[in-house]
């Protein structure tokens, strides 16, 4: 979602991580709430490494013809690069197909046992 | 020509399975990784491939190739593992494309290579890994009922026991031969 403040959009994803435990990420910088330590709450932060790569568009093509059988990832999730995607099974292999960029998942442009063609657009990233 | 190693085990998973952790752990290709029996030996889709002890089963860790050239040879596996059983006990084999080898109407092999792949933006999409598994039914006494009509062993068809260990070499000698052959 976008949260706007003072004129400043801010891109905000909130997620469960467990029990406890709340993930939120504005503008690609990540904070975990929750972590108890004693009587204080520990606050951490990290960057998560989206690089900009505005130059070339974040699309997972097929890498081979056949049929999507498992979709690991949805739409609004971030990955990152090397995360498993999907398996595509072609005709005598199962290919696990993993991403070659890190972002969020903006488009799943297939569906399980969907036969696909080659360089046919599978995901779209942001 | 490049020597495979190879790891013998008891009793494993998945031959597949080990061969991907291993792998992913930099072990050399032509690494092979062999098991007397496997708990939850799969063929594609999951489907369950029953891996009692007397069975052939093992995994190879194959070089980084194009991912056509292991298209092809993983039908060429086909090939290899029939032309083998032809070669040493004169049975006449059946290639159930794209990857089962049938005796007499059942099945007797089954073959399931599994790829890691990094589609890459305009270039050649990158093979981190691939592993090839072959599931050989030797040395099995006998199938369980719902098996008994659609499966069979080398054992059943001649009546004698076969050499599981000279087998395994023909067909990893042979698979090396084609892939020299198709991916230069």
């Amino acid at each position: 979602m976008k949260i706007k403040i003072k004129d400043k959009v801010y891109d905000v994803e909130i997620s469960e991580l467990d029990k406890e435990r709340v993930k939120i990420i504005v503008n690609e910088k990540e904070f975990i709430f929750g972590e108890k330590i004693g009587k204080q709450e520990k606050i951490s932060t990290t960057y998560t490494t989206i690089p900009k790569r505005s130059f070339a568009k974040k699309e997972i093509k097929a890498p081979i013809g056949g049929k999507i059988t498992e979709i690991f990832v949805r739409e609004g999730e971030f990955v990152k690069r090397d995360q498993k995607i999907l398996i595509l099974s072609s005709m005598k292999m199962e290919n696990e197909i993993i991403s070659d960029f890190a972002g969020k998942v903006k488009e799943i442009l297939v569906k399980e046992n969907q036969n696909v063609k080659e360089e046919e657009t599978l995901i779209v990233l942001t | 020509m490049l020597k495979s190693k190879i790891r013998n085990f008891k009793t494993l998973f998945s031959t597949n399975q080990k061969a991907k952790e291993l792998a992913l752990g930099l072990s050399p290709s032509w690494t092979v990784i062999v098991a007397e029996k496997q708990t939850g030996g799969y063929g594609r889709k999951g489907a369950a491939w029953f891996s009692p002890g007397g069975g052939l089963y093992f995994s190879i860790i194959l070089p980084k190739s194009q991912i056509e050239d292991l298209q092809t040879l993983t039908i060429l596996a086909a090939f290899i593992t029939a032309k083998t059983i032809k070669e040493n006990f004169n049975l006449e084999p059946f290639i159930k494309l794209p990857n089962d080898v049938w005796i007499n109407g059942k099945k007797i092999a089954g073959i399931l290579t599994e790829n890691i792949v990094r589609p890459t933006s305009g270039g050649h999409p990158d093979v981190k890994l691939s592993i090839m598994g072959i599931g050989l039914n030797t040395n099995i006494d006998k199938f369980p009922k719902e098996l008994e009509n659609i499966a069979t062993s080398l054992k059943i068809e001649l009546g004698r026991e076969v050499d599981n260990k000279k087998i395994l070499s023909q067909i990893i000698e042979g698979l090396k031969e084609q892939l020299k052959t198709i991916s230069q």
